[in-house]
């Protein structure tokens, strides 16, 4: 009974695809067996569910992320477009500087000025673990374009899985429902077997 | 969900090709849902585009403006958000562009399989929604 489940067929991620049930009989081969079976089937099914929400909550992860990283690389540009244009020659009262306004705190903003083109600029970026590493504005923008890719890949991925996931649930959930409707006739020919004879 | 009327059997077996095609009809509805959301949500954001680089138009080339990036707002001369403006409009189009040239092609195999599916399962499947 359990070989059943460990189909040789898998993803590219190793989850197993779902066995298709094409005569019950194949599968109960004595009525005794049916809730064995059938309780079988329904584990197997609620496994897959369950690994479909992980996947889908994977899924929400990476796509609150990818925004970060994009507005995170697109500030990096900005800096790096700043900090290579030439100041107009007849703006006079204009400055290198760039004037930012920020946020110190949920109910209180700032304002900080950035020199773009300090040759001592660095950025600081967050890795996670609550480490902040900073970098020369060039390999920032490496960094995070390598990053954003890393993260898109994922997604993709994620997103491959939870399709194939989806499929393999389908075929058990019809799976369930025609073991279900076999044991339901099973019951009424025997019903009427017994009241016949 | 409707139970099967009295002594009515339900005949039609499901071959390991119907199975295929109900498990891709299924795959290509959920990827349909994703698709709707993301262009909804391509679609507001385009809006709120419109909107301001109507406003924008009303103020000096020379003033400085706060263009938000990320958690930041930038203060940049009128001409420099116009620029940036054009371009985040231009992306957005072209997302737009490419998610309902995806959605058409989903809608069509959609189709295809609802016929296929309708033909052989006829009122014993059930694929609206």
């Amino acid at each position: 009974m359990d070989t059943l489940f460990n189909s040789a067929k898998t993803n590219p991620r190793g989850i197993p695809e779902a066995p298709f049930v094409e005569k019950v009989e194949q599968y109960v081969k004595s009525p005794e067996d049916f809730d064995m079976c059938f309780s079988k089937f329904q584990e197997h099914l609620s496994k897959y569910k369950y690994m479909q929400e992980s996947k889908l909550a994977n899924i929400k992860q990476l796509k609150s992320k990818i925004p970060d990283i994009e507005n995170t690389l697109n500030m990096c540009a900005l800096l790096k477009q700043k900090r290579e244009t030439e100041v107009d020659e007849d703006d006079e009262e204009e400055d290198d500087s760039l004037l930012i306004n920020y946020q110190l705190n949920e109910t209180l903003f700032s304002k900080a000025s950035v020199n773009p083109k300090d040759p001592e600029l660095k950025v600081g970026l967050w890795l996670g673990a609550d480490v902040m590493l900073e970098y020369p504005l060039d390999e920032a923008i490496e960094l995070l374009a390598q990053k954003l890719a890393d993260a898109k890949q994922n997604l993709d991925i994620s997103q491959q899985d939870v399709e194939f996931l989806r499929e393999n649930i389908t075929t058990m959930e019809v799976n369930c429902a025609r073991l279900y409707n076999w044991d339901v006739q099973r019951r009424q020919q025997m019903k009427k077997e017994g009241s016949s004879g | 969900m409707e139970l099967l009327p009295e002594g009515q059997k339900n005949t039609v077996t499901v071959a390991y090709e119907d199975q295929q095609r109900i498990n891709e009809f299924s795959k290509l509805i959920m990827r349909k849902d994703a698709i709707e959301q993301d262009l909804t949500q391509q679609r507001t954001e385009k809006e709120y585009l419109d909107d301001v680089s109507l406003e924008i138009e009303l103020i000096d080339e020379d003033e400085k403006v706060q263009y938000k990036i990320g958690d930041v707002f930038v203060f940049l001369k009128q001409k420099e958000v116009v620029e940036k403006l054009e371009s985040d409009a231009e992306n957005i189009d072209s997302n737009i562009e490419k998610l309902e040239s995806d959605e058409a092609e989903l809608d069509s195999r959609i189709k295809e399989l609802k016929s296929i599916l309708y033909a052989k399962f006829g009122d014993n499947i059930n694929l609206e929604r």
